[in-house]
């Protein structure tokens, strides 16, 4: 049984589809997470693949149910978007082989397949689906709901994982080659930081709307204080350190206007989360979170990078596509957990989302208001890639866990937490899932 | 004669992730001496002021690795010198900004930092 891509036909990126057909049917009951790390120090019980494992039996653990009674497994399998396995140098074979590997060395050290977990978890006997998410949790979150609600499996783990290596991000793959293929020549070979075309859109935002860079700033520090009340981050378990404004509007550029805390710190980590179907969530050990609907943005930008045209109407094409499967208004919406990892393209999401009616242009001023997790508008509670790393999962996490109520020091209290959505990465090309603490 | 030091932080002082060569006793016995010191380092800069906080150790200014210039239009010293270990981060830096550059290894040699 070896896992592929998911087919197109399992994610909701069309308007017109109608509510979810699966709508409420669908829930998350456990959260696993392992520990965060920098970067790997090269031993067994810390490879991406070690932490794959725990993160899997923590979800399994938090939801109570016998492992054994898992019947699905949907990941992601890349765990990284900048940190390669140097070709000269040599493989970590005590890490390797202190695993049932496959026939890639690298799998469970640079990367991830259902078959290297499947060999490593033999608590898993009755796994019949297994399938991939590719890139984010916030598609194999898709994946897996939709797989759930169409009977493909019934106990699903989703597990995304991060892996970091010593040396520089970015550094290595295909930027460290003589040669670069496809669009990616057109795209890469001036050596631009990840981050350059969000830079340039909020460059044009700020142009368009008359706003600076300066007003990110209670954002910035909104989203660090709600990562150091996130216990499974980086920040709160490596580095409490706070972010005033000060800190942000000093820091030196790494694509104006885009700065260094605009981009968002890689590191090591996975978290898995348990799906099944709402009836079968009743007994689980966890409160249900019910999953509304799901929809994905897969538009293709007109040149090499969106233009802040093209991003301001995809992401209200997108929200929606979100309401619509949803059967909500924005009004609905408890709170937002929208992507951060850049910063600079948090607005387009909530903007199209219309976020407590924000309209385009208006977020940056939204900001300068009460956005805590205190307040009637609470922003990023999650605190997102700023607050805990880069993992692209704190959102949802976060989502699940306030509408369980244990959401912890970083529980919502300026609303009652009923409807969330969450999702990214990219303005353009992101997949979405919308969450309910009941299942109508 | 009056010489202004300033440290990065990780991969370069003890504190730092990674941790670096140079000791923070180090650096207390450069402040004894009368030496003008401080940090600049990407850690923000109410962490880089946490830091010495939370040694005990009086400092003279924290800055971003950009600022590195400002701190020497704002210092009268006759000699400048910043400690760090990136090529890119440090010592390009240093040099724009005029100071001379010591990597950790190199630093935890110098006269300055013995007793």
């Amino acid at each position: 049984m070896a896992a592929k891509n998911a087919p197109t036909s399992m994610y909701r990126n069309e308007e017109g589809l109608g509510v979810w057909e699966h709508r409420g049917k669908v829930a998350a009951v456990g959260v696993g997470h392992s520990p965060t790390a920098r970067r790997w120090d090269e031993r067994p019980e810390t490879s991406v693949g070690a932490w794959s494992i725990l993160a899997l039996r923590r979800a399994i653990e938090d939801a109570g149910v016998p492992p054994e009674e898992v019947d699905g497994l949907v990941i992601v399998p890349v765990t990284t978007t900048g940190a390669f396995w140097p070709d000269d140098k040599p493989l970590p074979m005590d890490a390797i082989n202190a695993f049932n590997q496959t026939d890639d060395p690298l799998d469970g050290i640079a990367k991830l397949s259902d078959e290297w977990l499947l060999k490593n978890m033999p608590e898993l006997t009755g796994v019949k689906y297994t399938a991939y998410g590719p890139v984010c949790m916030s598609n194999a979150l898709n994946v897996a709901a939709q797989a759930v609600g169409e009977g493909l499996t019934n106990t699903c783990l989703v597990l995304k994982a991060w892996h970091n290596l010593e040396g520089r991000y970015y550094q290595g793959g295909k930027n460290a080659a003589n040669a670069i293929d496809g669009t990616s020549a057109m795209k890469n070979l001036w050596g631009a930081p990840a981050c350059y075309g969000t830079a340039l859109q909020f460059a044009e935002y700020c142009r368009k709307y008359g706003k600076t860079h300066e007003m990110m700033s209670p954002f910035m520090s909104n989203s660090r204080r709600n990562g150091l009340m996130f216990p499974e981050g980086y920040w709160s378990q490596h580095r409490p350190e706070v972010l005033n404004s000060e800190d942000y509007e000093l820091a030196r550029w790494i694509a104006k206007p885009a700065n260094l805390f605009d981009n968002d710190i890689p590191i090591m980590v996975a978290a898995a989360y348990l799906f099944t179907t709402a009836e079968r969530a009743k007994d689980m050990r966890q409160k249900p979170v019910y999953i509304l609907s799901h929809a994905s943005s897969e538009t293709k930008p007109r040149s090499m990078t969106p233009t802040l045209d093209e991003v301001e109407a995809d992401t209200v094409r997108t929200s929606r596509m979100i309401y619509e499967g949803a059967g909500i208004k924005a009004s609905d919406l408890s709170f937002e957990n929208m992507y951060d990892g850049f910063t600079l393209f948090h607005q387009f999401h909530i903007e199209g989302l219309g976020y407590r009616g924000i309209k385009p242009g208006e977020a940056l001023d939204f900001y300068q208001g009460d956005i805590s997790i205190e307040g009637p508008n609470p922003v990023s509670p999650s605190g997102g890639n700023i607050g805990s790393g880069r993992s692209r999962f704190w959102m949802h996490t976060d989502c699940i866990q306030q509408l369980q109520g244990r959401a912890g020091a970083r529980q919502v209290t300026g609303v009652k937490p009923e409807i969330a959505v969450s999702g990214g990465p990219m303005p353009l090309g992101g997949n979405y899932t919308v969450w309910s603490a009941t299942p109508d | 004669m009056a010489i202004l030091i300033s440290f990065d932080i990780d991969g370069t002082l003890e504190v730092g992730d990674p941790p670096g060569a140079v000791t923070m006793d180090m650096v207390r016995i450069a402040r004894a001496k009368g030496f003008l010191t401080g940090s600049c380092s990407d850690r923000p800069m109410s962490t880089q002021r946490a830091i010495w906080s939370a040694h005990g150790i009086e400092f003279d200014f924290v800055c971003y690795k950009h600022m590195l210039a400002e701190i020497k239009i704002n210092f009268n010293a006759d000699a400048y010198w910043h400690i760090g270990d990136r090529d890119d981060l440090d010592r390009k830096y240093a040099m724009r900004a005029g100071f001379d550059f010591l990597w950790p290894d190199e630093a935890v040699e110098m006269e300055w930092f013995r007793v």
